[in-house]
């Protein structure tokens, strides 16, 4: 008997039948059986597949509940006070609450990521079939995150349905959860918030593979292209279409119709948030230039809209602002919705002719337009942009307030305060409008980069002065100004690149990852991405961008008006600086240290993911940086890098996520593991101190990120340079020697050479170790043996003889 | 004398227990009372170097002092023996009755908050006001709706005046 195939097939007999067989069951293990791939033991794990490994994570890094609310609201018992961890009246005290908070948030991301690799999946398919290969650059590994959590090695865009059949289900019953009356153990729901955030990356996975195989973006390319960006980048004398999102399905038939109509001259095309990265990406794998600028994230939204340059507004869906329509409207923007996840009340056009839907909205009859069907809007963007640019023109539109107004808007206000309080950071803007009653309107220009353009000042204001747009246009200038570099979204890392470099991760000759990802919520501006980046460049760390930080990062310019994309190389090599492209390209991140396990290490990865998380725990010096953190996506992906044992840090804005990952460095005990040689314990270093947590500013920030890159796996160089970094950033911006450094040392040769011997006083006079000053060794003292063939694991089955 | 009790706007309601406004005359008497007290000061204070005189000044007065953030550049020198803290950290910490705090002496009773973002510290007050027995003082600019007690919304004026007013209760 043959075996049965996936596919379509007719029979010759039967007229007008076709049968299509989707999935077989055991394909997975009888495909990695013939192709020699050993299985591991939870491919496709379910909610408590993978709990073992959590409760592991978690009894060293507890869960810290920072409540946004006291209360429950979540059915008809409540409102419930939970205040003092009390109980509500489903039996649900404030922990298990504040996990369950978490962990709808976790999820929440989640779906918004898998929904759009599901929707992008779709669309591809269509266009390009069930057999499409995926193409992501010279690599053999090229699902890391897929292989790793499902066992499935994907070879086309029809074997990812299956991968996001697995998510959805699994994402599907971790909802079941949130409901009343159900899970009452926060550690439970902290296993789900991990197993969620696992999926994420999953469903990141899938739609960044798809859209990289078929959309001509860059595969694994270190020269990725360089793009513009900035507000300041846009010449507003031409026809503007801005694109808003994170999907670029629909936009790149916009982007083809500009291209094979000779538009690109005529009009701008400039996006905003993630939706603008991959339009960059769009058809540039050979070479080409990228055929879109990029304008900035969420947080220039509502100054792009307010400054009334653009002629035509498209969004597709997830970082949109709800108002883009509202605030469209009062500029006589049309806006066009093109997913169903946002449609703004407006009537759906997809079956209608393009030249009647031009005519509705250039003639004002209705504000906007859902466009579902692609092919129309290709034609319907463009087209209405270079109509409605004249017609604006025409009309006169009049966006900002004059100078005149500025200082008589100044006046209005009557220093209540309401506004500050209301304001996210507490900006000074009662300062800003006293100086502007004397026609001094530099603290709006202060207030400009520090402002992340929410609106809330305006809401607030009892006198209704449109603060943000005093803010705007008090810093024309420097809007102006605003033009610099991004490298475009290079994709993955390919598997010869984790050849290359992987061993000085794992020996931390390579002090570390800098993983730079999520969202524009700073609490001081854009520019601490900036200082944070070049510092840990100049020390040789790999710097990995993604999402809005990528972009923000590309906004500074150095004393030689060089952008930080200009100035550093971009491979995976120590001192590089890399954009792995959108928020979806964030799982080329946890990709990356899973191909470490799996190609320098040679272990397992399919359906092997808590060996794999194991290894990257105890080996990869990785550090998340969210500095700006606000979405439910920031919070899923760190939860993935969470249940890989990647810490990450968030900005203090992120302590609104109301829970953090955080472990005691003073308990000895949680710092153990097992050797796998022999299966005996052994102490480690208490890095990383945690998996999730809050810094308050860079300059605290700084040395946070040297230390928690250490690893039990450095060799001495490794330690050495790692510690030199950590001790160098304590007392450049802490302004003091950190007082646990000598915690991380466990022989010598750990020391910087340059110090060493003042270090080592230091240890004999502050610390009591025992030193032999002929011979400047360490006698006695640390707590920890240098034993680089160690096999540091928290898996007692790994260990030898276990098995 | 300064009424630091008058305006305590919140941005948003988070729960049925919130902080009551203290003037800054029960706040250093209260200071003084407790046996373990522990200042944490954050980043903001080195926005405005009367601040940083005023948190010494009450460092001085024998209150152990945390510097979370980067504060600790201002304090280092000071002769007041302040460490260097996560913030996030030191609210996990001070939950745990095994903490021997910061200085090996055991665990602390009231703690006293100044220099620190509202938004930020109103989340780690959060974890303490749920999790923990602890009394918390907060004399910051802003009203800290999940502390025990705290100042109200204050102009920068009144602030260092009340602050003064709290050295001088010390």
């Amino acid at each position: 008997m043959s075996d049965i195939e996936t596919g379509q097939f007719s029979i010759d007999d039967l007229e007008n039948v076709q049968i299509t067989i989707g999935k077989i069951v055991g394909a997975i293990e009888k495909k990695a059986q013939e192709e020699g791939v050993e299985i591991g033991p939870t491919p496709k794990p379910g909610i408590s597949g993978l709990r073992d490994w959590d409760y592991k994570l978690l009894s060293r890094y507890q869960p810290v509940y920072t409540p946004v609310c006291d209360q429950c609201c979540y059915c008809t018992f409540g409102k419930c006070d939970l205040s003092g961890n009390k109980e509500g009246a489903c039996g649900i005290n404030m922990e298990a609450h504040q996990a369950r908070e978490t962990l709808l948030r976790v999820i929440t991301g989640a779906a918004a990521h898998a929904g759009h690799g599901r929707h992008i999946l779709h669309h591809l398919i269509d266009l390009y079939g069930h057999d499409k290969p995926i193409d992501v650059g010279p690599s053999n590994l090229l699902a890391p995150n897929t292989q790793a959590v499902t066992g499935i090695r994907p070879e086309t865009l029809g074997d990812l349905e299956e991968v996001m059949d697995y998510v959805e289900e699994q994402l599907t019953q971790l909802l079941a959860t949130i409901h009343a009356g159900q899970e009452g153990a926060a550690i439970d729901f902290e296993s789900k918030i991990l197993h969620g955030g696992m999926l994420d990356h999953v469903g990141m996975e899938v739609s960044d593979l798809a859209q990289v195989s078929c959309l001509g973006m860059p595969k694994s390319d270190p020269e990725a292209p360089l793009v513009e960006i900035g507000m300041g980048c846009i010449d507003s004398s031409k026809p503007v279409l801005v694109v808003i999102g994170h999907n670029v399905a629909g936009v790149t038939n916009i982007m083809d119709y500009i291209h094979e109509h000779d538009l690109e001259d005529k009009m701008e095309l400039a996006g905003l948030c993630c939706t603008a990265i991959d339009m960059t990406r769009y058809q540039t794998d050979q070479g080409q230039l990228p055929r879109a600028k990029v304008i900035g994230t969420l947080a220039k939204e509502l100054k792009m809209i307010r400054s009334g340059v653009p002629d035509v507004i498209v969004v597709d869906e997830q970082c949109v602002r709800a108002d883009v329509l509202d605030e469209a409207k009062k500029l006589s923007i049309p806006v066009i919705t093109t997913n169903e996840k946002i449609m703004y009340g407006l009537p759906n056009r997809s079956e209608d002719k393009p030249e009647d839907i031009i005519e509705d909205l250039s003639t004002f009859k209705e504000p906007g337009a859902l466009i579902l069907d692609f092919d129309v809007l290709g034609e319907v963007a463009p087209e209405l942009t270079l109509k409605m640019s004249k017609i604006r023109d025409e009309i006169g539109i009049k966006a900002l307030p004059t100078d005149e107004e500025l200082q008589e808007l100044s006046e209005k206000c009557v220093q209540c305060g309401a506004c500050e309080l209301d304001c996210p950071d507490n900006l000074p803007i009662m300062e800003a409008m006293r100086a502007g009653v004397d026609n001094d309107f530099s603290k709006f220009e202060y207030l400009h980069d520090k402002c992340i353009a929410c609106g809330r000042c305006d809401q607030a204001c009892p006198k209704d002065i449109p603060v943000l747009n005093m803010i705007e246009k008090a810093s024309q200038k420097l809007i102006r100004e605003e033009k610099g570099f991004m490298r475009s979204g290079r994709g993955q890392i390919s598997d010869p690149e984790i050849r290359e470099e992987g061993v000085n991760l794992v020996l931390g000759t390579t002090p570390g990852i800098i993983a730079m990802v999520g969202c524009s919520n700073y609490p001081d501006g854009t520019k601490d991405l900036y200082s944070v980046a070049d510092e840990m460049l100049k020390r040789n760390y790999i710097v990995v961008m993604s999402g809005c930080s990528a972009m923000d990062l590309g906004m500074y310019k150095n004393e030689d008006g060089e952008t930080l994309y200009e100035k550093y190389p971009s491979k995976f090599l120590a001192g590089n600086l890399i954009n792995v492209g959108s928020c979806v390209s964030n799982s080329h991140i946890t990709g990356t240290a899973i191909k470490v396990a799996a190609i320098f290490a040679q272990r397992n990865v399919s359906g092997n993911y808590e060996e794999i998380a194991d290894y990257i725990t105890n080996r990869i010096g990785a550090v998340g940086v969210a500095w700006g953190a606000y979405s439910q996506k920031a919070a899923s992906i760190a939860s993935g890098c969470n249940r890989l044992g990647i810490p990450v840090v968030v900005g203090p804005h992120g302590s609104k996520y109301r829970r953090a990952l955080i472990g005691k460095p003073y308990k000895e005990e949680d710092w153990k593991v097992y050797d796998a040689r022999n299966g005996s314990e052994m102490p480690i270093p208490a890095s990383p101190e945690f998996l999730l947590t809050t810094a308050e500013s860079i300059e605290e920030l700084l040395p946070m990120l040297a230390k928690n890159c250490i690893r039990p796996s450095d060799n001495s160089m490794g330690r050495m340079i790692k510690l030199t970094h950590y001790m160098e950033l304590s007392q450049k911006y802490l302004g003091h020697m950190p007082e646990d450094w000598y915690k991380f040392v466990r022989t010598e040769t750990d020391l910087p050479l340059a110090k060493r011997e003042e270090l080592l006083k230091m240890l004999e006079k502050d610390h009591g170790w025992e030193i032999d000053w002929k011979r400047k060794k360490i006698l006695s003292g640390p707590t920890m043996k240098a034993d680089v063939s160690a096999q540091p694991t928290n898996v007692k089955r790994l260990c030898k003889g276990e098995c | 004398m300064v009424d630091t009790t008058k305006n305590t706007q919140i941005y948003a309601t988070w729960g049925r227990k919130t902080a009551k406004p203290v003037n800054p005359k029960v706040a250093g008497k209260m200071i003084s009372k407790a046996k373990r007290p522990l200042m944490v000061v954050g980043s903001e204070i080195l926005k405005d170097d009367k601040l940083v005189e005023k948190t010494v000044a009450i460092a001085k007065k024998g209150v152990p002092v945390a510097a979370t953030g980067h504060s600790i550049t201002a304090l280092v020198e000071k002769d007041i023996g302040a460490k260097y803290i996560n913030v996030h950290s030191l609210g996990h910490y001070l939950g745990d009755k095994n903490w021997s705090g910061l200085d090996g002496k055991g665990p602390y009773d009231t703690i006293i908050f100044i220099g620190h973002k509202k938004y930020y510290l109103n989340q780690v007050l959060a974890g303490i006001k749920n999790f923990t027995d602890l009394k918390t003082i907060a004399i910051e600019r802003h009203y800290m709706q999940n502390a025990t007690l705290s100042f109200g919304n204050l102009k920068p004026e009144v602030h260092l005046e009340a602050l003064d007013e709290i050295i001088e209760n010390l």
